[in-house]
């Protein structure tokens, strides 16, 4: 009975969609609330529904949280690559760690802003949906291992997030950030476009494995192809035990220098002169995506978008969608194209410090709280960028640590600026909080404050919380792989960056004045959740092997070839 | 034989639109003639066999983007400037571009695109395919095999978006003001008799 279940199941489900049952479920849970809901909201107008809606949407996601962790082939994506949809969508153990943790956190956001919708009248239940479509988008950035998925997975969450950022049609600023969110999108994705072009003008494919492969190309490859031309590559891990057991891994470039073979025409088809268009493709896509981590000479747009847009959407920008385009440079850089490290680590390492740079002394004047948090998010995203220049697997692992704990920190400081809601009545409420608005909430609210201080000191990389730690595991790829410029200058400009965290802590605690604002309280679920985030940045910092070895696992885990399961190539730099 | 008959028509045809989109003095009739001109191409196409990229031109072109700029032309009702007067002035320096221009694309093409020379000597192999005439699989055929086995999963995430982009556009261009919208009672109309028409008309 069971096997004839179990076939029934195969005829109806195909083995490559269990790659992607946690997609599956979110878009078919988005059609079912879509439809429901409207079949809800047909006949009754201002029917307030976006609580329940936005809790239904957290369920969704954790039940898709449950999905990534109960599912067998979790724990296979140790060791191996799973590829599916013809190697379109990748299953390794980046992607099913970093969907979790999106899911989870997105979760998490839509029970923050469950009450709040209605006092920012955002009541129409498309916002919520929206964001789902977003997720959606995020999850498939994720798992995907191919520059036209990449391209319409970047497609699916930004043409969301726009739709996000001018939700609110009656406040002009909220209209011009999505415009200006639009434009520098459009200019993003034209960027992306170009350079994908060229890759596959030159290259022949789009697969980020074909890449790896192309400039990993090593003797048994050519030898595959040469003697059982019908079987490809499939066995050839066997020929590497067997017959090549010392498996010279070496570059495609040196091969051609030591070996001096011709048969570069036979398996590609092209010289070595025309790798100079696939490195400036390569940079047109990193600077696409550098455009939508808002790192430094493109964060321009993420000023002005996080000012204006309403401030739920302003947390989604800024927490949420980062993730994903860390996994795509990630895929891109340290799996796809590793051997032209010497072309791309230079941008990662200047804009990195270029982005702390601006992000520091930029944030310096600025008393408008939400700039001061784009600012901020910005040196974060530079950190992240230097420790993956370091092209090391600890840069890896260590952009991984730094984006977690940013996302939990980040998390609790726009959901607490979202919670302040001033208690004054026939007064037209600003929703924009300056630094002075602050001042002599340890009176009103001590919980708050005291939350609102910890997360700062954190952030600022104070040491008895993870801050520290996050910025100290940046650090550390940089020195062993010998950058001590960019390492010292982004400490010099983490120092200058420390002041406005802890002036915000003077404003809070510190500032002479009598007179305050009052804020309602908060509920207790939310309190809840944010204590348990508070404690998470101080048991991450006495328990940090937990996040460390996740993802020192992930970036071991990159390297492995799905086709021949051999693990690196030869010249990586363990042990520096 | 056939097919070169349907090119020169065709061709030529396409030609003397292109010269009435510029000839024609009310716009409204220049942009029939430049559907006239899309149209043409997209036989053009069909005729060398690219029956996806004719579709698209007719789908796309005359569908889309014709209509579109007709509306923007409705919209606008832009009088008929008299540009006739005006054209012989502009002609020696339009002669000249066209010269700069002829040159280099003349060039392009004698150089790209050569001649068999053998092609109307006895020895030029004639033969007509026959396994392409009966078992032959069309431009369109293709790209829906390949669209809907190895790239499914693109495919319906471009569906998605579609969707999604819908939601939002509806959102964002609607105005939910309940007093703009006009709405029908039924027992209102149903109680109308004649004597509300010619009241209002008694001017009481």
């Amino acid at each position: 009975m069971t096997n004839l279940m179990v076939n029934n199941l195969y005829n109806v489900v195909s083995l490559q969609s269990f790659t992607v049952f946690p997609e599956y479920f979110i878009t078919l849970s988005i059609i079912y609330i879509l439809i429901v809901i409207t079949l809800i909201t047909y006949n009754s107008n201002g029917l307030m529904l976006q609580k329940a809606v936005s809790e239904c949407m957290a369920l969704t996601l954790f039940m898709a949280c449950y999905l990534i962790l109960n599912d067998d082939l979790t724990s296979a994506s140790y060791f191996m690559d799973i590829l599916s949809f013809s190697n379109a969508v990748i299953y390794d153990s980046l992607a099913s760690f970093t969907r979790f943790w999106l899911c989870f956190f997105s979760g998490l956001y839509f029970l923050f802003v469950a009450d709040s919708l209605k006092e920012q009248k955002l009541t129409s239940f498309e916002y919520l949906i929206i964001i789902l479509f977003s997720v959606l988008g995020l999850l498939i950035m994720c798992s995907s291992n191919d520059l036209l998925l990449t391209y319409l997975a970047i497609e699916l969450s930004s043409l969301a997030l726009y739709v996000l950022a001018s939700f609110k049609k009656t406040s002009s600023y909220s209209v011009e950030s999505g415009i200006k969110y639009f434009i520098t999108g459009a200019v993003s994705s034209a960027f992306f476009l170009l350079g994908s072009s060229f890759i596959y003008g030159f290259t022949g494919s789009i697969n980020f494995f074909d890449f790896y492969r192309m400039y990993n190309a090593s003797i048994y490859d050519y030898v595959m192809v040469q003697w059982f031309p019908g079987i490809g590559y499939l066995p050839s891990f066997f020929f590497e035990s067997w017959l090549f057991s010392f498996s010279f891994r070496a570059s495609y470039a040196r091969l051609i220098e030591v070996y001096d073979l011709t048969f570069d025409d036979l398996l590609f088809g092209y010289t070595i002169d025309y790798f100079n268009f696939v490195e400036i493709g390569l940079t047109l896509i990193l600077f696409s995506l550098f455009i939508k981590l808002a790192a430094a000479p493109f964060h321009l747009w993420s000023l002005d978008v996080y000012e204006g847009s309403p401030t739920s959407s302003t947390i989604f920008f800024a927490v949420i969608t980062k993730l994903s385009i860390l996994v795509v440079l990630i895929r891109l850089c340290h799996m796809a194209f590793f051997e032209i490290k010497e072309w791309w680590d230079f941008y990662f390492l200047s804009i990195g410090v270029f982005s702390i740079f601006v992000g520091s002394f930029g944030g310096l004047k600025q008393r408008k709280l939400k700039t001061l948090l784009a600012y901020s998010s910005t040196s974060h995203m530079g950190y992240i960028l230097i420790a993956m220049g370091s092209d090391t697997f600890t840069g890896v692992q260590m952009a991984l640590v730094y984006m977690i704990i940013y996302m939990i920190s980040s998390l609790c400081v726009w959901s607490i600026l979202l919670f302040l809601r001033l208690k004054r009545k026939n007064i037209t409420t600003k929703y924009n909080k300056e630094l002075g608005d602050l001042a002599l909430l340890r009176k009103s609210n001590i919980p708050l404050s005291l939350a609102l201080s910890l997360t700062m000191f954190s952030i600022a990389g104070i040491p008895p919380l993870v801050g520290f730690l996050a910025k100290l595991g940046v650090f550390l790829p940089l020195i062993i792989n010998s950058y001590y410029l960019p390492a010292l200058a982004s400490i010099v400009f983490s120092v200058v960056s420390t002041f406005y965290y802890i002036r915000l802590i003077k404003v809070l605690y510190f500032e002479n004045i009598l007179v305050g604002k009052l804020y309602y309280p908060i509920n207790s679920e939310k309190t809840i959740i944010l204590s348990v985030l508070i404690f998470a940045l101080i048991f991450l910092f006495c328990n940090p092997t937990l996040l460390y070895l996740a993802c020192y696992k992930i970036s071991l885990a990159l390297f492995v070839d799905p086709v021949t399961y051999s693990s690196l190539p030869i010249d990586y730099p363990f042990n520096k | 034989m056939n097919s070169n008959t349907l090119f020169i028509i065709f061709s030529s045809l396409l030609v003397f639109c292109a010269f009435m989109v510029i000839v024609s003095k009310h716009p409204v009739f220049s942009l029939l003639f430049l559907v006239g001109c899309f149209i043409f191409s997209s036989f053009l196409l069909f005729l060398l066999e690219c029956e996806f990229l004719a579709l698209l031109f007719i789908v796309i072109y005359v569908g889309a983007i014709a209509v579109l700029f007709l509306f923007a032309i409705m919209m606008l009702d832009t009088k008929s400037i008299n540009l006739s007067k005006n054209a012989l002035k502009y002609i020696p320096i339009g002669f000249v571009f066209f010269i700069f221009f002829l040159i280099p694309l003349l060039n392009l093409v004698s150089d790209h695109f050569n001649t068999n020379f053998l092609a109307n000597s006895f020895y030029f192999n004639k033969y007509q395919n026959w396994y392409d005439m009966v078992d032959s699989v069309s431009d369109v055929e293709v790209y829906g095999h390949v669209l809907y086995s190895y790239f499914v999963l693109h495919f319906l995430i471009a569906g998605f978006t579609l969707l999604l982009v819908l939601i939002g556009v509806v959102y964002l261009t609607n105005n939910f003001n309940k007093s703009q919208i006009l709405e029908q009672s039924i027992s209102k109309q149903l109680s109308r008799n004649s004597s509300f028409f010619f009241d209002k008309f008694d001017g009481k």
